[in-house]
């Protein structure tokens, strides 16, 4: 794969042949499981496929097309280019074989340029009528309605490419995807292009000064491009011509048919076989005998009566039938030459006058800035209107016909000046002029007296191409109603928040649109800013417990008695080892187990009961310390503490 | 039908959808949307209004007053007025505008819209590819063609630069110095109206390529080819250069024609023809690329700018005509003092 060229570049190549050209194939697929074993001792059943390659044949699908030359109903002077047609995929112009053996290679498609009386352009016909009789096409088409091209043997020799002249006229083009302006629409980048071999030349005026020098072509000549199916019919092309010449015969036929056209326009002539006054003048005999022989035939066909129309199979029948009209002379029934007709893949007509090629019309251009009017010639005869009154600022005077009746001049200057305008050229010395709401607004007086409306005519169109739009209007008055509606409601959110106490101080409403927002922030605001007035005080994170009675005094004197040991020397330990080693290494005294006898009967239960008034007076007590993590119930002995508070404050 | 045949269909729709969606994303590549932000108007409205600042839909009449001012075969430089443009947009937002309410509302959001319809305006033709153009509009300037031109070529190329380039060059889209073209449009089938976004030096217009073209060129001294006489260059095909001078064709090949008919060439002669030219790297034969390289025709560039050739002429040789005064073409050329003896009506 070549690299992509440049922008700007281009690669040509002379052809590009697919694999397979279009057909019907069978695909025998047969496995060789071993190559060590022959392939009969383990056999694999062979499979076959069938499949068709498919290409355009009768009609050229309208995407393949990327660009015709001269563009379709065109008018101008082509004369110095050959037309071209741009194909899509770029190997269509060799994906059917025309011929059998060497001509297989040659391209199938050719360009041919008739022009008007030359050929026939048949309807939309069944594709079994698309060929000349005698011809088949095997293979199956892609349409079952056709157009063709009828034309002589004659006209054949003299226009049609030769068979040695296809190769040359079709050719591959690669250019960059990203050259828009040489990659017209491709998506790959390469495209076929096929050439016509006939520069379109306009008639001379006059064809008794045929070839002369210095005589202007003048007559303009309709041309009919035709891409053609070359399939089966190679042998009617012409031969290579030996002959050559340096100049050749201008088309001048159609000035032949205009002088046939003025003496068959006249009944008599007609209808009574008189002499026609417009006899066709002696000159050179026409380019070729077809079309003088034609000639009658087309001068009394109907007029061309179309200016546009559409490239294309899918153009509507219709038209495509008018626009054929110029060429849809029936050939075969005025000429016993022998006839041939060739399937059309698309067509398309221009016309080649004798206008100056566009480098003559570009350099003849009067070229200024807007506002500025060409010199009148003092020779020239007055104009037929008078030239208009304008301003070196490009205001032109028109008549003005004021709302009171009267007749007067205004001033007006359109978008175009032909000079700097300053946006800011409507300010003041007091600053901008506020928005215009009425044209008349924007009427001024300019120091000559006279109004200048042009401001006022362009407040005005502008205006009325609002309002020529309805979904432009209703759009507008959509916008308006949301705006509204958003002033409203931030009215109403600033209404809101500074009627609220609570609120006092919210940041501005018309910065947040949304009341909601707004609440919620200055309510966690205010709260955050001093949480014990407005939620409550902080609760400790732990509660003092309630003093135990037994546990008051030195806490030393306390353990020693409690457990039975001597408080002087542990306090004198104490000072040398701290408290707790201290306690750690005093041995606590055990009371013996006197070995009296048990404690039993009424004796045992007079002491449990004693011992369990004793523990329930203990048990009570400790209760009554820890009531306040018991519950509110309890609590009327503690000391309340912020929750009480609160829970008070609540009930209250 | 059963719930897997469902679910089966569902995701074969599914998929077709995403494929297809891939597949139009692919196709029509859609830039997004570079304006971001809270916007007084919507977008399609504000994309609305630079239509019509561009002056889409404006009558004729109102672009040219009198048609002594676009007389037939002319070109008129022009620049925009933004005031002009301004008054167009203010009446377009005039519409449905009835209480002193709405006016206070226009009033308040105008200076808004029209920020945000200059932002749209630049947005205007901005291709896929290219970055896109933000911030504050500039100068608009233009021009109108009223030539035959504009009707048999359909599709013409205008380039507007900045800054002084050569006849020949070939700036690409994204060139700093290339101007973009916010509005290229036929209002009829030979006027045309381009609107540049800045202030142009020089102006190319070019004959639309149409792919590339392939023809000859009549002798010289016979501009309209009385003696039905076509001549070719020789180019060497490894280049595509021309082997001969391009301005003189004493050494061009002349194509050779067919007799008898029309035009048409006789493409064996003129192959051998040009076999006989040395030079050409064609070998012993032709084939079709290399016959279509023979036959090329560069498009012609007509430019438009200050007078004096930029470089040399090599395809375009009469590419350079442009006229005297042609500098002046973009510089204001009345001065308060002729403005006023002329509004009073005093003739110099």
């Amino acid at each position: 794969m070549p690299s992509t060229p440049q922008p700007g570049f281009f690669n040509l190549w002379s052809a590009l042949t697919p694999p397979l050209k279009a057909g019907q194939y069978r695909l025998d697929a047969q496995i060789d499981l071993d190559p060590g074993v022959a392939p009969t001792a383990l056999p694999v059943e062979p499979g076959q496929t069938f499949f068709t390659v498919d290409a355009p044949r009768f009609a050229l699908p309208a995407d393949q097309l990327l660009s015709t030359y001269p563009p379709a109903d065109g008018n101008g002077a082509y004369s110095e280019r050959l037309p071209q047609v741009v194909l899509k995929r770029r190997t269509l112009p060799w994906e059917r074989a025309p011929g059998t053996g060497a001509d297989a290679t040659l391209p199938w498609l050719a360009l041919v340029v008739i022009a008007e009386g030359e050929g026939t352009l048949s309807p939309e016909a069944d594709i079994t009528q698309c060929v000349t009789p005698g011809v088949t096409l095997a293979g199956a088409a892609d349409v079952t309605q056709g157009v063709y091209l009828e034309v002589t043997k004659t006209v054949i020799d003299a226009v049609f490419p030769a068979k040695e002249d296809l190769p040359l006229l079709c050719h591959v083009r690669q250019v960059d995807l990203s050259d828009t302006e040489l990659a017209l629409g491709d998506d790959d980048g390469w495209m076929a292009v096929v050439l016509a071999n006939r520069l379109p030349w306009p008639a001379s005026a006059d064809p008794t000064t045929t070839g002369g020098a210095g005589q202007p072509a003048a007559a303009p000549v309709r041309y009919l491009a035709c891409l053609i199916n070359l399939e089966g019919q190679l042998a009617a092309l012409p031969d290579a011509a030996g002959d050559e010449t340096g100049t050749f015969v201008p088309v001048d036929a159609i000035a032949h048919f205009d002088v046939y056209a003025d003496a068959f326009a006249d009944p008599d002539t007609l209808a009574m076989a008189q002499p026609a006054a417009g006899t066709p003048p002696a000159g050179p005999p026409p380019a070729t005998v077809a079309r003088s022989t034609l000639a009658d035939t087309w001068a009394t066909g109907p007029p061309a009566a179309a200016a546009a129309r559409a490239l294309g199979v899918d153009a509507g029948r219709a038209v495509r039938d008018l626009m054929a009209q110029p060429w849809r002379t029936p050939v075969s029934t005025v000429t016993t030459d022998q006839t041939y007709r060739f399937p059309v893949l698309t067509h398309w007509q221009f016309t080649v006058d004798a206008d100056p090629s566009f480098e003559g019309l570009m350099q003849a251009l009067d070229v200024a800035l807007l506002g500025s009017v060409p010199e009148p010639d003092p020779q020239a005869p007055p104009p037929p209107r008078p030239v208009p009154d304008v301003a070196a600022t490009g205001h032109v005077g028109l008549a003005h016909l004021t709302r009171r009746g009267d007749q007067a001049t205004a001033w007006y200057r359109g978008p175009l000046a032909p000079r700097p305008t300053g946006r800011d050229e409507s300010a003041t010395p007091h600053g901008p002029l506020p928005v215009a709401h009425a044209s008349d607004q924007l009427r001024r007086v300019t120091p000559d007296g006279r109004e200048d409306l042009t401001y006022a005519a362009a407040f005005e169109i502008g205006r009325l191409l609002a309002l020529s739009q309805p979904p432009v209007v209703a759009a507008l008055m959509r916008w308006r109603a949301e705006q509204f509606g958003a002033a409203r409601a931030a009215q109403l959110a600033a209404q809101t928040v500074a009627g609220t106490s609570l609120l006092g101080g919210a940041p501005a409403v018309t910065d947040v649109p949304d009341l909601g927002r707004i609440v919620g922030g200055a309510l966690l605001g205010r709260i955050d800013a001093d949480p014990a007035a407005t939620v409550g005080p902080r609760r400790p994170l732990a509660d003092p417990g309630a003093p135990i009675a037994g546990l008051a005094g030195d806490l030393e004197a306390v353990v020693a008695t409690g457990l039975g040991l001597n408080l002087g020397a542990l306090r004198a330990q104490g000072a040398k080892l701290g408290a707790v080693d201290a306690l750690a290494n005093t041995a606590v005294p055990l009371a013996e187990t006197p070995p009296g006898p048990v404690l039993e009967g009424p004796d045992l239960a007079a002491l449990r009961t004693a011992a369990e008034a004793v523990a329930g007076g203990l048990a009570a007590e400790a209760a009554a310390g820890a009531a306040p993590l018991a519950g509110a119930e309890a609590s009327a002995s503690a000391r309340p503490d912020a929750l009480d508070d609160l829970l008070t404050e609540l009930e209250s | 039908m059963t719930d897997r045949t469902l679910l089966t269909s569902a995701v074969t729709v599914q998929a077709a959808l995403a494929v297809s969606a891939s597949l139009g994303g692919s196709l029509q590549p859609q830039p997004p949307d570079p304006r971001t932000g809270p916007r007084v108007i919507p977008n399609d409205l504000a994309d609305w209004l630079a239509a019509l600042r561009l002056l889409a839909a404006v009558p004729f009449a109102y672009l040219v007053p009198d048609a002594e001012l676009l007389p037939q075969e002319s070109a008129r430089f022009f620049y925009l007025d933004r005031a002009w443009t301004d008054a167009l947009v203010q009446g377009a937002m005039s519409v449905g505008t009835v209480t002193t309410a709405d006016h206070a509302q226009l009033e308040a959001v105008y200076p808004y819209v029209r920020d945000e319809v200059d932002e749209a305006e630049r947005l205007a033709r901005v291709a896929g590819h290219d970055p896109a153009p933000l911030g504050p509009a500039g100068t608009i300037t233009g021009l109108l063609l009223r030539s035959r031109a504009v009707a048999g070529w359909p599709g013409l190329h205008v380039r507007a630069y900045s800054e002084l380039v050569p006849d020949d060059a070939m700036l690409p889209d994204s060139d700093s110095r290339r101007l973009r073209l916010l509005r290229v449009e036929r209002l009829a089938p030979a006027v045309l109206l381009v609107l540049v976004d800045g202030v142009p030096r020089i102006v190319h217009v070019e004959e639309p390529r149409q792919g590339l073209q392939f023809g000859v060129r009549p002798p010289d001294g016979d501009p309209d080819g009385a003696t039905r006489q076509g001549l070719v260059p020789p180019r060497d095909i490894r280049t595509g250069e021309p082997l001969v001078p391009m301005d003189d064709k004493t050494n061009w090949v002349p194509v050779r024609f067919r007799p008898n008919a029309p035009g048409v060439l006789n493409l064996r002669k003129t192959r051998d023809a040009l076999l006989a030219v040395q030079g050409t790297n064609m070998g012993s034969d032709v084939d079709s690329a290399e016959f279509a390289i023979q036959l090329l025709r560069y498009p012609y560039r007509q430019v438009f700018g200050p007078a004096g050739p930029q470089t040399d002429p090599e395809e375009n040789p009469s590419s350079t005509g442009t006229k005297a005064g042609w500098a002046q073409v973009f510089r204001p050329q009345v001065g308060v003092p002729e403005l006023l003896a002329d509004f009073t009506g005093e003739t110099s």
